[in-house]
């Protein structure tokens, strides 16, 4: 499985992860079946469990908040299936090589300034959030920690000037790119190979079967 | 305000991506200088600030929270409300295909109410009210806090249409419920947007738009300032009678009107939206200018002489 490539990670994934989304509502076979997919899939990854698990409570967490006033037959089918998509695309987030994410965004059939965004957003987020624990660090020794540290941290002021330092770094980031030939797309060869394009129909025609097989059951 | 799968039904999902796409085609050619050497940074980074801006809630009232929208912020800083629904869009796209919050069935409909309606609403107020206060730098963060507080209960209005038409909720109980958590979440989000705004003109005024009112076209102050009368100062209407009425009450004669009265099957009966009072009378007046100046500018076109 590591031998795929990133593209067509990229792509399985999200087959799996839009098939999930558009299941009929209580179609519980059809989403177990979507989730022994995702299980399978993260298996084969060889994604690192304590990560991916500390991930997935953190944002399990986060969507019960959500989902719980819908009621406990609604909410559980869309937790579950919130589940399913976040340990599909998880595995794959954890087990990208770094920097490689415009690499695999490059397969999508996206047009060319939405994929550039995309891959300049992915990559300012570590920039920003390197500034965030360095202004956190910076405000620690300055005697602002505990919760009114956090208010005072906050404040419209800590988050210009966050956005300025990081925006600073950007800049500094995109000229050694271009400096280095990059112009809006990374140089790399994207066509598939012909059993990454079997790969992706196999799970695209099974993606399609199972959640359009959802409806007819429910009908 | 992000929409979860399930929440809206096919037809208006459907509908709705349809308007999106269609939204973000034209959005990316029109946002082309934004791709450049020069602004591509800013908005990459843009997009990742507003991403995780969305992520830190602040306590609202009533037990729930909110977060920044960032529309009207991104549209500001970048000088372009396509390149601001862009930023909203692909944030949306990562929210909602890495950490499944808004759903993948109702991402067009979060685009298109957070995307397009919150940052052009935002834009748009923003570009009157900057006009308003003379048009100056220092008065920039003001009426980019109004608009952003503004730009976020509307938004909130269309995601409240949206599951009242999808029969998730009631309209009648869903509408003031959604505008009413939004607009305090409306406050929060003009605060920051004009605090960091402020921040950035005194430390980098070169990001922003100058002090020049090139970009304000001259039919946005008039459209803009009837949209907040007939939307806003409306709610703030006097529900006592009009004098004839009270005459009317006094004397005894209201009833005859009554006895004549044809049902009329309108859905804005006295200035409300299916009966809906307060934030139904702030919809009856959009909608009602809207139709006004659709019928007056057909007549003008009717009668206006062929070479004019």
């Amino acid at each position: 499985m590591h031998k795929l490539s990133l593209t067509l990670k990229l792509q399985l994934s999200l087959i799996i992860v839009i098939g999930a989304a558009f299941l009929k509502l209580n179609a519980w076979h059809y989403l177990g079946a979507y989730g022994i997919i995702a299980l399978c899939w993260a298996i084969s990854l060889r994604v690192p469990v304590r990560k991916l698990t500390g991930l997935l409570g953190l944002e399990l967490v986060f969507l019960s908040f959500l989902a719980l006033p819908l009621g406990w037959e609604r909410a559980s089918f869309l937790l579950v299936r919130s589940l399913v998509c976040l340990l599909t695309m998880n595995s794959f987030l954890l087990t990208l090589p770094p920097h490689s994410f415009g690499i695999a965004l490059k397969g999508l059939p996206l047009p060319r300034p939405l994929k550039e965004t995309l891959l300049l957003a992915g990559q300012y987020l570590e920039i920003l959030l390197g500034e965030v624990t360095q202004m956190q660090r910076s405000a620690k020794l300055r005697g602002l920690n505990g919760t009114t540290g956090w208010i005072r941290y906050a404040n419209a002021s800590m988050i210009g000037a966050l956005y300025l330092r990081s925006l600073d770094r950007a800049e500094r980031v995109y000229a050694a790119m271009i400096a280095r030939g990059y112009n809006g797309m990374l140089p790399v060869d994207s066509t598939p190979r012909i059993k990454e394009r079997f790969a992706l129909l196999a799970m695209g025609f099974l993606a399609c079967s199972l959640t359009t097989a959802s409806y007819q059951l429910l009908f | 305000m992000h929409i979860p799968d399930g929440f809206v039904s096919v037809p208006v999902a459907a509908a709705t991506t349809v308007a999106s796409i269609a939204g973000l085609g034209i959005a990316l050619g029109r946002s082309n200088d934004a791709f450049g050497v020069r602004r591509a940074p800013v908005l990459g980074l843009t997009t990742a600030f507003i991403f995780a801006a969305q992520m830190v809630n602040f306590p609202v009232a009533g037990g729930t929270s909110g977060h920044l929208l960032g529309g009207v912020l991104a549209a500001v800083v970048l000088g372009s409300p396509w390149a601001g629904a862009i930023c909203s869009a692909v944030v949306l796209i990562i929210q909602a295909v890495l950490f499944a919050d808004g759903g993948i069935t109702a991402l067009g409909a979060n685009i298109f109410n957070i995307g397009f309606v919150g940052v052009w609403v935002g834009w748009l107020l923003f570009q009157t009210l900057h006009r308003l206060f003379g048009g100056s730098k220092s008065r920039l963060p003001l009426a980019a806090g109004i608009a952003a507080a503004v730009s976020v209960p509307v938004a909130a209005i269309f995601a409240a249409i949206e599951l009242a038409i999808s029969g998730t909720a009631n309209f009648g109980v869903i509408l003031p419920a959604m505008a009413g958590v939004h607009i305090l979440i409306g406050v929060g989000e003009g605060l920051i947007t004009g605090g960091v705004l402020t921040y950035l003109i005194a430390a980098r005024p070169d990001l922003l738009p100058g002090n020049d009112e090139k970009q304000i076209r001259s039919w946005v102050v008039p459209v803009v300032s009837i949209l907040l009368v007939a939307g806003l100062l409306s709610l703030f209407a006097s529900g006592w009678p009009d004098g004839l009425e009270k005459v009317a009450e006094d004397t005894g004669f209201i009833d005859l009107a009554e006895q004549v009265r044809i049902p009329v099957p309108t859905p804005f009966a006295d200035y409300a939206f299916n009966g809906n009072e307060g934030i139904g009378t702030s919809i009856a007046g959009i909608l009602g200018s809207i139709v006004c100046f659709g019928v007056a500018w057909g007549i003008a076109q009717v009668a206006k002489p062929k070479n004019a």
